[in-house]
């Protein structure tokens, strides 16, 4: 492979060099190290496309350190395409000679055949929860060590799938098609239910299609440009599967920040291929994250939904801007607009925008780096007395449950469905 | 001897203090003047003074240059090294080691993000007034080393205006002390001395740094013109009339184009030929009687539109576009070239025009983004440093516009520094003697001359720097 293809230099040379990203980088305030930083990377794959680098372990531990959370293009002002520029060299340097063939076989295995199948994923989490219960993890090995960091699963009977057609409540205000997610039934079933619930309580009807399980976004941070590229095409064929009455496409809302920020990305995904360049940019259009689609189309309908007592909720509550919702998607205000209609006090935390150290894979493949990018997190919400904090991403919820038990503090984590949920008029 | 160095010092600063490896160095080729590159032998990231201390101990016994480096956001070149050896990175150290709101002072280490000192005051009412338009990724090092100004120095004064104490690392490992508890200490003001010294006489690893109340009342305010000219004029009279803003900035039709397509969009007329961005801070009279002052000159320059702030939010979009306006360039080309002269503030229209002749001249794009109130113009160059017949041009017109400010009765630098930039104009404004002057005060500091070699005075002689280099 040339070192061209290696590096989309084009978009190489929007950088100015300025560093105005490097504060709002975490892992250059975890490090100090150039190197570790938006600009830094930048630099270096710029050098490899000019010749004046050549790839090495350092270089690739350097790209794969990043979380991609995207807040260095929040404020870039030169408008760097920093998520496109590190999917197509980590990409380009999957099958990279100076990673292990243990470390990249294991990958590869994991995003392009377990993650793309449902019934892959229902059948490692099955294995999981086994080896979780009967302590079995270490006896499988490097797989079992990775899996260690892996969240406990629980027990079948929260594990349930969606019906494929959920009803509105009162009054039919309109039709849309959610996302149910590769991993959200595993962890998070019970976060699809509320957000079932919190739509139909606002006059929604709700299709749940089943044509297409991931959305690709782990596949284009970690090296699978390609395999994200097919999902893609399978998730936009599935959605175009239900209508509304008069046969128009429904929005897709959906509950995971990540998953809506690679959705909404399918045109540029897509942007070389003749048969779906022009369906992907109407399907990106169609794509809302819950609290924005809530927000800005049903406002009036969630807050006349919710009951004036205050809810099952511990009050303070804080809001966690969820990267891929803030960076990716630009969405801020909505998710803040809607806990402002629920009864319970809202607070702001400190740097609510940075990186909770989750990033997708991050947390498992580097839980020590991990646990560093949490940590001053963690003193933020400490500091800020909140007793419940909110976000809008699976990942995220995970890791913040997982510091507030480890640190002991007594905060409930809760995604800004099940928020919606518990306050509803019963 | 030398293959042992790099052992040794990583057995003081740990991996994670110490980077060897030849393409995570590749970063630290340049700061933000990228045409300037040579890759350092080393990168080492001390986390406390002790570790630099016990660092340039090693580093004086052999002999080997040292070129200290804060977030690397200067823009002359004045943490690139010039011949190997080693740059040293403040990047971990970034604590607030202490804030005394009684006393309104900080003391903080060097490598801090200069926004966090002001984040970090913000309850007690205070804040740190020099705010350089990197004040969101510069740290407190790097700006006492060049002496750091930012739009609201026009009322506050530069980085040495608030500098009330140092901890310095010499070059041979001495640690000094410059903290005085008085505001006017006995014997020379070394303080002084060291501030704007760019890397060559020591490392400040602490700094004990002057917070200032904020003002009752702060109106941000925004002139549009029609004209480039009357713009200039505009802040010509402010000055004569003595009105007393806190901040004067002008924003040229490009600059404001390219701030308008970024993250920092803030609202200025793209149809502008210029903005004026001004601020006026005190109680509410006072606020009143300037901004009606200040109104009734733009109004005589023909203004377009005459736009208040109308709350905190308002005002921050205003001034963000003015601090991004660096980066938004990017979308130009590649590379920014971001001149910093001074010229007497009754020239500003003149000399403005005679820069924008300039670049024509050598068919460069030149926008103006510039401290109008400080006379501390900005020519920015969009250039691509690939093309080398469009690089030599980019020097040329530096060369003329430095010479032009000079002859018009202004300075060569204003805020930025001299580093590597304009090393070789020195002598446009000094004399030899003044030159062999400043070398006699840089040997009383670091008499092994391995602080930041080749920096600030020119080279007269071929074997004037010997630097040494690791063997490899």
């Amino acid at each position: 492979m040339n070192a061209q293809d290696i590096v989309d230099y084009t978009k190489s040379l929007d950088c100015v060099h300025c560093g105005l990203c490097l504060r709002t980088c975490p892992t250059y305030r975890d490090t100090g190290r150039e190197s570790a930083s938006p600009r830094g990377r930048i630099h270096m794959m710029r050098s490899v496309a000019e010749g004046a680098a050549e790839v090495d372990q350092h270089l690739i531990e350097e790209l794969d350190g990043c979380l991609v959370c995207r807040n260095c293009e929040s404020v870039c002002p030169s408008g760097v395409e920093y998520n496109e520029l590190i999917a197509h060299t980590r990409s380009a340097l999957a099958d990279s000679p100076h990673r292990s063939l243990l470390s990249r076989e294991s990958m590869r295995f994991g995003l392009r055949s377990v993650l793309t199948s449902r019934s892959m994923i229902d059948l490692f989490a099955l294995m999981l929860r086994l080896g979780q219960r009967f302590g079995m993890l270490s006896l499988a090995g490097t797989l079992g060590k990775g899996a260690e960091n892996l969240p406990d699963v629980p027990p079948a009977a929260e594990r349930q799938r969606l019906a494929p057609v959920h009803p509105a409540q009162g009054k039919l205000e309109g039709e849309v098609a959610i996302l149910e997610g590769c991993v959200m039934p595993v962890f998070f079933s019970h976060v699809n239910r509320a957000t079932v619930e919190v739509l139909q309580a606002a006059g929604r009807q709700v299709h749940v299609p089943k044509g297409a399980t991931c959305c690709g976004a782990l596949q284009a941070h970690n090296g699978e440009l390609e395999t994200a590229r097919q999902l893609a095409k399978q998730m936009i064929v599935s959605m175009e599967g239900p209508r509304d009455q008069t046969g128009d496409l429904l929005p897709v809302v959906v509950n995971s920040a990540g998953c809506a920020a690679q959705m909404k990305e399918y045109g540029s995904l897509l942007a070389e291929d003749p048969e779906f360049a022009e369906r992907a940019e109407q399907f990106a259009a169609r794509v809302k994250d819950f609290s924005e689609y809530l927000a800005d189309e049903a406002g009036t309908r969630v807050a006349e939904a919710l009951a004036t007592d205050p809810p099952q909720i511990q009050s303070p509550l804080t809001f966690d801007d969820p990267c891929h919702l803030c960076h990716g998607q630009g969405v801020r205000s909505q998710p803040r607009e809607l806990l402002d209609s629920v009864h319970v006090q809202r607070v702001e935390i400190d740097e609510s925008e940075s990186c909770c150290g989750s990033a997708g894979l991050f947390a498992t493949l580097r839980p020590a780096d991990s646990q560093r990018i949490l940590d001053p997190r963690l003193g933020a919400l400490r500091a800020s007395g909140a007793r419940t904090l909110v976000t809008a991403n699976p990942g995220c919820q995970l890791q913040w449950q997982a510091g507030v038990k480890r640190d002991g503090l007594d905060v409930e984590v809760l995604h800004i469905a099940e928020v919606l949920q518990r306050s509803l008029k019963s | 001897m030398h293959t042992t160095i790099p052992r040794q010092l990583q057995s003081i600063l740990g991996d994670e203090g110490m980077i060897a490896d030849k393409n995570r160095r590749i970063p630290y080729e340049c700061d933000g003047l990228a045409f300037e590159r040579e890759i350092p032998d080393l990168v080492l990231l001390p986390a406390s003074t002790e570790e630099l201390q016990a660092c340039l101990r090693i580093l004086h016994a052999a002999g080997i240059p040292v070129v200290a480096r804060g977030a690397g956001t200067g823009l002359t070149g004045g943490a690139t090294p010039v011949k190997g050896g080693v740059v040293i990175g403040l990047a971990r150290m970034r604590k607030i080691l202490e804030i005394d709101p009684t006393n309104q002072f900080a003391r903080v280490e060097a490598g801090l993000v200069n926004v966090d000192i002001t984040h970090a005051c913000d309850d007690h009412g205070l804040f740190y007034a020099p705010d350089p338009s990197s004040q969101t990724a510069c740290t407190i090092g790097g700006n006492v080393a060049n002496n750091a100004g930012g739009p609201h120095c026009f009322k506050y004064g530069n980085t040495s205006r608030h500098i009330l104490g140092l901890k310095i690392v010499l070059s041979d490992g001495e640690i000094l002390e410059l903290s005085e508890p008085e505001l006017d200490p006995s014997g020379y003001d070394l303080l002084g001395l060291f501030i704007g010294s760019e890397g060559m006489f020591g490392i400040a690893t602490e700094v004990t740094l002057r917070l200032t109340p904020r003002a009752e009342v702060t109106e941000t305010l925004l002139a549009v013109f029609p004209d480039l000219d009357q713009a200039c004029d505009t802040v010509t009279d402010i000055i004569a009339e003595h009105w007393e803003p806190s901040a004067l900035e002008i924003m040229d039709q490009l600059t404001i184009q390219a701030v308008e397509a970024s993250v920092f969009s803030a609202g200025y007329p793209p149809d502008a030929k210029a903005v004026l961005l001004i601020e006026v801070e005190g109680s509410r009279p006072e606020c009143e009687a300037n901004v009606a002052g200040i109104e009734a000159i733009a109004k005589r320059h023909g203004i377009m539109e005459w736009r208040r702030a109308a709350n905190d939010k308002e005002r921050k979009k205003l001034w963000a576009g003015r601090k991004g306006a660096y980066g938004a360039m990017g979308r130009i080309a590649p590379d920014l070239y971001v001149s910093d002269v001074v010229v007497p503030r009754t020239k500003l229209r003149q000399l403005v025009r005679q820069t924008t002749d300039i670049c024509e001249r050598y068919d460069l794009k030149i926008t103006n983004v510039f401290h109008a109130g400080d006379g501390n113009l900005h020519p920015n160059i969009s250039y691509d440093r690939r093309d080398a017949d469009q690089m030599r041009r980019v020097l040329a017109a530096a060369d003329e516009i430095m010479r032009v400010c000079i002859d018009a009765g202004g300075t060569l630098s204003g805020e930025h520094g001299i580093g590597l930039e304009k090393r070789d104009q020195m002598h446009m404004y000094f004399e030899p003697e003044d030159m062999e002057a400043m070398l006699g005060v840089r040997d009383a500091w670091d008499p092994s001359g391995i602080m930041n070699p080749g920096k600030m005075i020119p080279v007269r002689a071929c074997n004037e720097h010997r630097p040494l280099r690791f063997k490899r």
